[in-house]
């Protein structure tokens, strides 16, 4: 579904991302962890089109498309959502009625009819009763004074109603209360299916405790630098990450 | 002295006789204009802004179309789906058949008609600083007509009273509408003024002179809706003054003009005055729009809150100075001013100025300006959901502008001028529901 080969890129002429190579494939579950700064929110961002971010090596395919050559609503409406470590706030702009005209532009790029505001509506309380929100976010502006953790679901909640096929998940676990942990990774978890894949970016072995990932990365210094099965994870919770190349932890 | 001058002098010697009121008045207010000639560039206040364009223009009095296309205009171009009484005027004249005073406890007329029964003509200009406005003095020398909108003590109006002022301009000369508008509210009344000036065709020269007295613990909300033809000359000076415990809210859009001049006055007189300032331009084109603001604290425990934004287009100019007077002795103050401005490409400009000159020392002032581009990660968060980039820039455009258009009351107003600026932006159509 996903293939990154040799992937270099630069913001403001710094280089972040050293030839990073990851496949993914339909139906699976990957985990990538990694140091502050290692590149994870960088990778994130540009597989969802960031324009900050120069890419200036490698390739990207997507389902049969060169990602990068595709515009960030293109990518979207093509299946690819980011949930943002950092959501992002737009006063004035209803959080629902966002909602629904992504929703739209996506089943309209798929040649599908688009969904009527009954229908939409329903499918969103559904969704929301699910995320455990309260329908008063429903009327708020997007993310304008939601809590860290409220931000956080209304990403799930947003993915929920998208039903992408490449989900990226960028530290959505951060910030979340045991409870709400719990309801992020039912959310995850009712999406799981042989057809969509995600990429977990993460801290904490916590959340994988809930998402049971098939693979888990380390990206360090741009590069995945080790690969394996869950029980990375757990090997990085007790040892850290110094163990791992430690020239490319530190460049 | 210049072309523009002259024509206005044989202008006034024309219609003398034919305007209402003190006649020895007038003559006073066009001897202290003419003196005083028009403002330049040299001037301080007037250093963004030049009427250079005027100079060699002929002023001329505007025709008067006939009642039947008044009011047909007025339906074409003013707000529909208002409720309350309505005075409509064309080139600065009354157009009694297609006006409705309504049943409503408030006294509304026109002005001509106000002072042929007994409206004491010197009580217009006593809001203004004549030395500081000078336009001000042109209007009482050739104002036609005008609107006296009063609420009687205790009168509550919750309907708008809704003042169209249509201009049609001339291709060739420059018809000068003048328009002068009376509002008062009484000991605990309220009120709601709409002013629109709309028009189409040509060129033409409004100059307008609104003044409003709120009196002790009244209210009034003030609109002032500006969308006349591309070739229009807009000056407006609206001129307030607050009593104790009132409550003004005024609101100053400007969508339309190819150059426009506003100069608003308050003055915060006793304790317990209450001021809220929303300002909006959105501008294309050529456009110039300059917004002179000022407001003197002049009694302790007086508030005042103004908040004028700005979208830019095209290759247009906008031009904001807002300035705060806090008082000697006029303790326990606030007043908060933003002036936030949206460009939309690198073309415009804007020059924005506050100037807070404070005396007391029990003050909460803050001022903010700023000048923009729209927020690059607002405008991938939306794309990365699916929405397309014409219309995420559309949407946070929007939502900049709407921060002042919500604030409308009256509904039809809302929606037209939420629809307006819509109407100007790409997929503007699609994205309403999203607000
Ligand atoms: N505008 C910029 N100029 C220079 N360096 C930048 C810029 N933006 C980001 N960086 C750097 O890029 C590196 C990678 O950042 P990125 O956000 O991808 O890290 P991360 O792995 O997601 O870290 P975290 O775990 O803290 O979220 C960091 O060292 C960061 O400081
Ligand atoms: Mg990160």
């Amino acid at each position: 579904m996903l293939k990154i080969s040799n992937l270099h890129a630069t913001i403001d002429g710094k280089e972040i991302l050293r030839g990073l190579d990851l496949e993914v494939r339909a139906g699976e579950v990957h985990a990538i962890m990694g140091p502050n700064g290692s590149g994870k929110s960088t990778l994130a961002q540009v597989l969802a089109g960031r324009d900050t971010y120069e890419v200036t090596g490698g390739s990207v395919e997507y389902l049969g498309h060169d990602l990068l050559e595709l515009e960030p609503e293109e990518r979207a409406r093509k299946g690819v959502f980011l949930a943002f470590q950092y959501p992002v706030e737009i006063p004035g702009v209803n959080n629902v009625y966002m909602l629904k005209a992504a929703l739209n532009a996506r089943l309209k790029a798929a040649g599908d009819e688009e969904m009527d505001a009954m229908a939409f509506m329903k499918l969103v309380r559904e969704k929301m009763k699910l995320m455990q929100m309260d329908p008063s976010f429903l009327h708020r502006a997007v993310n304008e004074g939601f809590s860290g953790g409220e931000k956080k679901r209304n990403e799930i909640l947003q993915m929920a109603v998208l039903e992408p096929k490449l989900a990226v998940l960028d530290e959505t676990d951060s910030g979340l209360d045991i409870d709400a942990l719990k309801v992020v990774a039912e959310g995850v978890n009712s999406l799981r299916s042989p057809d969509r894949a995600m990429v977990l970016v993460t801290h904490y072995q916590r959340l994988l405790d809930y998402i049971e990932p098939d693979y888990v990365h380390v990206l360090s210094g741009g590069r995945i630098v080790r690969s394996g099965d869950k029980s990375l994870a757990l090997e990085l919770e007790a040892r850290g990450y110094d163990w791992l190349q430690p020239e490319a932890v530190n460049a | 002295m210049s072309a523009v001058l002259d024509s206005l002098r044989s202008a006034w010697t024309e219609a003398s006789p034919t305007l209402p009121g003190d006649g020895a008045r007038r003559a006073r207010a066009l001897e202290e204009f003419l003196a005083a000639g028009l403002p330049t560039v040299r001037e301080e206040d007037w250093k963004y802004t030049s009427l250079k364009r005027l100079d060699n223009r002929t002023a001329t009095l505007p025709v008067m179309p006939d009642a039947t296309a008044g009011g047909a205009l007025a339906e074409r171009l003013g707000v529909q789906g208002l409720d309350g009484p309505r005075l409509v005027f064309v080139n600065g004249h009354f157009v009694p058949s297609a006006s409705d005073a309504g049943d409503t406890r408030l006294e509304i007329g026109s002005l001509g008609a106000a002072l042929a029964a007994g409206f004491p003509h010197d009580r217009l200009g006593s809001v203004i600083d004549l030395q500081r406005y000078r336009f001000a003095q042109l209007n009482a020398a050739l104002f036609a007509d005008g609107a006296v909108v009063r609420a009687p003590r205790g009168v509550v109006e919750p309907r708008p009273v809704y003042l169209l002022f249509l201009t049609l301009g001339d291709e060739d000369a420059l018809p000068i509408v003048q328009p002068r508008i009376w509002i008062e509210a009484e000991a605990g009344a309220e009120l709601t003024v709409i002013e629109h000036h709309t028009g189409e065709r040509g060129d033409a020269l409004s100059n307008v002179v609104t003044e409003a007295v709120a009196h002790d613990n009244s209210r009034i909300t003030h609109f002032r809706v500006q969308e006349q033809a591309p070739a229009h000359i807009h000056i407006a000076g609206l001129n307030i003054r607050l009593e104790r415990d009132a409550r003004v809210h005024s609101h100053n859009i400007d969508f339309g003009g190819g150059l426009v001049r506003n100069d608003l006055h308050a003055r915060l007189v006793a304790p317990g005055a209450e001021l809220t300032l929303d300002g909006l331009y959105f501008t294309g084109g050529t456009q110039h729009v300059d917004n002179h603001t000022r407001v003197d604290h002049l009694a302790p425990q007086t508030r005042s809150t103004e908040d004028y934004r700005g979208v830019l287009d095209g290759q247009s100019r906008a031009v904001f100075n807002g300035k705060v007077l806090v008082a000697e002795d006029a303790q326990k103050i606030e007043a908060h001013q933003s002036n936030p401005n949206l460009l939309l490409n690198r073309r415009c400009e804007v020059d924005t100025k506050p100037e807070l000159e404070i005396y007391a020392d029990d003050v909460k002032c803050s001022h903010g300006a700023t000048v923009g581009q729209l927020d690059t990660t607002a405008l991938f968060y939306l794309r990365s959901r699916g929405i397309d980039a014409d219309t995420a820039r559309s949407l946070l455009t929007f939502a900049f502008a709407n921060d002042v258009i919500g604030r409308i009351g009256v509904e039809p107003l809302r929606e037209r001028l939420a629809a307006q600026v819509l109407g100007r932006l790409p997929e503007g159509e699609s994205i309403r529901e999203l607000t």
